[in-house]
């Protein structure tokens, strides 16, 4: 879509053939705790991402918005969105570009909402609408217009906390993206989340947990609205050290030194004669190996 | 076996010249579409080989056995062969690393009838890229020994553990060799070690080569043109299943963390990492990672503690290799007929264009073919399946 705005653009380091592409991922299964316990704090995320989704727009006119919602059974694109059920009149103003960004998150919004069943479930699939968003950028990348510069980020704002059980799915979204130079971006409501932070780090990106919901707006335009080429010159909140110690698959516990199987690359906070994870069963660490072996174990 | 079949397909793309120009291109759309269709299939065919859950060799000690001998000067790839070689191996070093965070490489030179190890076996990928770029300016000359340069590796893989994964990877311009005494001693020792070695010539099939190849389970092709070259060298980037004599065991790892305590500054402590390095020197830093066994302090992970020993390395480098053992599923391709109205994943409109979409087998849904290749060549998660919370359980059990 092309916006005619009268806004001055910024000309000092963006050339007029670079668009930035952002991607937001707005968690909005009903089984977070934010909701369960607060359920109209919905309306003011939901608000807050749409100022902040137009906010976008309007800091240049070549720059794209797409908008996912992530639960736990379900992602979908809720802007731009597939159906056409919108009925797209002529748009020569920003105000009705905007209006229509906010009226089809709603609407689409609304349909999930509506068709999400009545067990609730608190764990909410971010590692895999985080895949979804790396394929929609790598459609982009592919098909924009040659000799112009694409920079994408994803800004990832959740109420969720930690899910071991994603490991895999976040590390593979983490290092595609760090491939594909796309930043995530971590804009935490409610929980300290250490894998997504690991994914800031390994992008580049930011992560912030906001102290109080009521800010969010603020939040999200002071620190995420910043493109990050320009990040380096803005005051913002210094990068925390992030923990890169690794989690036992025996016990999902922190350890500093771990064993490590040597077909799988599975971690053990203990000695264990057979791995878990692909059934290969060690050699004994006893003395008489350790001799027979001795010339060979000094490496 | 399977090189032959690869090598049919490639043959249709034969049309083209050799120019290293193609190679750099290829990323930018530069090739005419019947060509990134072939690739396109012929990447998916080999995504479909791949077995899952076979062991493999995660701890990979690969030495490059390069030619450097007159032959290489052939301009048959442009503008040399070598340069063309030293090109691509650039940037085979960078993925190999990417892709086996924990492994090691080595690079052995055969030239005049002499090898020469130009840089010893470690995890290190600029130490390699550095020994290769001074190549460039190598004289090409002699003949080759491949004996020679199978006995250096050979010498130095003899005293790895015996959990690591060990590797030869030759490639050689050269249709002869000139070995001083029977190179079949050679190839039985290697056999003993469990040493795979794998080749890939830049000429035409040589005998010995395909022995050498055939009696230590690797594989030996000859390349077709450049494309092929790359592809045959970047399927060396995965890991092989593991040797038969392969013993498993469990290794004792660190992982360090940054030594950080809340509100107050870091010290500033030496690093080991630059000590003996004579261009940088170790200076006083803050920040760093340290030894949780001895609190040696290194700039980088993954690293083996100098002091003591212990293997160092950050969660996310194991993370690396996992998509290696826990691949996506593997698409089926069948016809378009409106089964789906877009893409799963990249909410692409199929159109009468979409001769084909792809399955996921696990979570049913429908992806086109660009998706296909990018969630198995790179993603490595089906962000269907990931989205299945059914399915996502009954994976990490
Ligand atoms: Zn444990
Ligand atoms: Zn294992
Ligand atoms: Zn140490
Ligand atoms: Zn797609
Ligand atoms: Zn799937």
């Amino acid at each position: 879509m092309s916006l005619e705005l009268e806004t001055t653009k910024s000309e000092d380091f963006v050339s007029t053939d670079e668009i930035s592409l952002l991607v937001i991922i707005l968690d909005t299964n009903p089984g977070q705790r934010l909701l369960r316990e607060n359920p109209q704090t919905l309306t003011q995320c939901v608000d807050s991402i749409i100022a902040f989704g137009n906010s976008h727009l309007m800091q240049k006119s070549q720059n794209k918005l797409a908008i996912m919602a992530c639960h736990s059974k379900t992602s979908e694109f809720i802007y731009p969105g597939a159906s056409k059920t919108l009925d797209i009149r002529q748009i020569d103003g920003q105000y009705e570009v905007f209006t229509l960004v906010e009226r089809t998150i709603k609407t689409n919004l609304h349909k999930i909402i509506a068709t999400e069943n009545t067990i609730l479930s608190n764990e909410s699939l971010l590692a895999g609408a985080l895949s979804m968003a790396l394929c929609y950028i790598h459609r982009i990348q592919r098909n924009k217009p040659p000799g112009c510069k694409l920079n994408s980020r994803i800004l990832v704002v959740t109420g969720s906390g930690d899910s071991a059980f994603q490991y895999m799915s976040y590390m593979n979204v983490f290092f595609t993206a760090q491939k594909q130079n796309v930043v995530i971006d971590v804009c935490a409501l409610d929980q300290h989340l250490s894998l997504l932070q690991q994914g800031c780090d390994i992008t580049n990106g930011l992560y912030l947990k906001i102290p109080q919901l009521q800010g969010l707006l603020q939040y999200l335009l002071w620190v995420f609205l910043p493109e990050p080429p320009i990040r380096p010159k803005l005051v913002l909140p210094p990068p925390v050290k992030v923990d890169y110690r690794a989690a036992c698959f025996c016990h999902r516990e922190m350890v500093d030194i771990g064993y490590v199987c040597s077909v799988c690359l599975s971690i053990f906070c203990k000695f264990s004669p057979i791995c878990t994870t692909c059934h290969t069963v060690f050699k004994m660490p006893g003395p008489l190996a350790v001799k027979s072996k001795k010339k060979k174990m000094k490496l | 076996m399977v090189d032959e079949e690869d090598a049919k397909e490639y043959r249709w793309e034969t049309g083209y010249e050799k120019t290293w120009e193609a190679i750099k291109e290829d990323d930018e759309g530069f090739l005419e579409a019947s060509v990134t269709d072939i690739i396109q299939r012929a990447k998916r065919k080999r995504q479909a080989q791949k077995l899952p859950n076979t062991k493999l060799g995660m701890m990979r000690h690969l030495y490059l056995l390069l030619d450097c001998s007159d032959s290489m000067s052939n301009q048959d790839l442009k503008p040399t062969r070598l340069y063309c070689t030293l090109k691509l191996l650039e940037l085979f070093i960078e993925e190999f690393f990417d892709q086996n965070p924990i492994s090691q490489l080595g690079v052995i030179i055969m030239q005049n009838k002499r090898a020469d190890k130009i840089s010893e076996l470690t995890g290190n990928p600029r130490k390699h890229i550095k020994a290769i770029t001074t190549l460039n300016r190598t004289s090409l000359i002699g003949e080759p020994s491949l004996q020679n340069g199978l006995n250096v590796a050979l010498k130095s893989l003899k005293l790895l553990p015996s959990h690591a994964s060990r590797e030869v990877l030759v490639i050689i311009g050269s249709l002869t060799t000139c070995d001083p005494t029977d190179i079949n001693t050679t190839i039985d020792a290697l056999k003993v070690e469990g040493v795979r070695c794998s080749i890939i010539g830049l000429a035409a099939e040589v005998h010995i080569c395909k022995q050498l190849a055939a009696e230590t389970n690797g594989t030996y092709s000859v390349i077709l043109d450049d494309s092929h070259y790359k592809d045959l060298l970047f399927q060396h980037i995965e890991p092989p299943p593991a040797a038969v004599c392969l013993d498993s065991s469990l290794i004792k790892m660190g992982f360090p963390h940054q030594m950080v305590t809340e509100g107050t500054d870091e010290p500033l402590t030496m690093c080991m990492c630059h000590v003996d390095s004579v261009e940088e020197g170790s200076k006083l830093t803050t920040g760093g990672y340290y030894c949780p066994q001895c609190c040696s302090k290194y700039c980088e992970l993954p690293v083996e503690c100098r002091v003591c020993g212990l293997t160092l390395v950050s969660a996310p480098h194991l993370a690396r290799s996992y998509h290696h053992l826990f691949p996506a599923p593997s698409f089926k391709e069948t016809d378009y007929n409106n089964q789906s109205l877009i893409c799963y994943s990249c909410q692409k409109s199929f159109t009468d264009l979409d001769k084909h979409v792809y399955q996921c087998p696990k979570c049913e849904r429908t992806f086109c073919i660009d998706c296909d290749i990018f969630i198995h060549d790179v993603l490595h998660t089906c962000p269907g399946c990931a989205t299945n919370p059914a399915i996502l359980q009954s994976n990490s059990d």
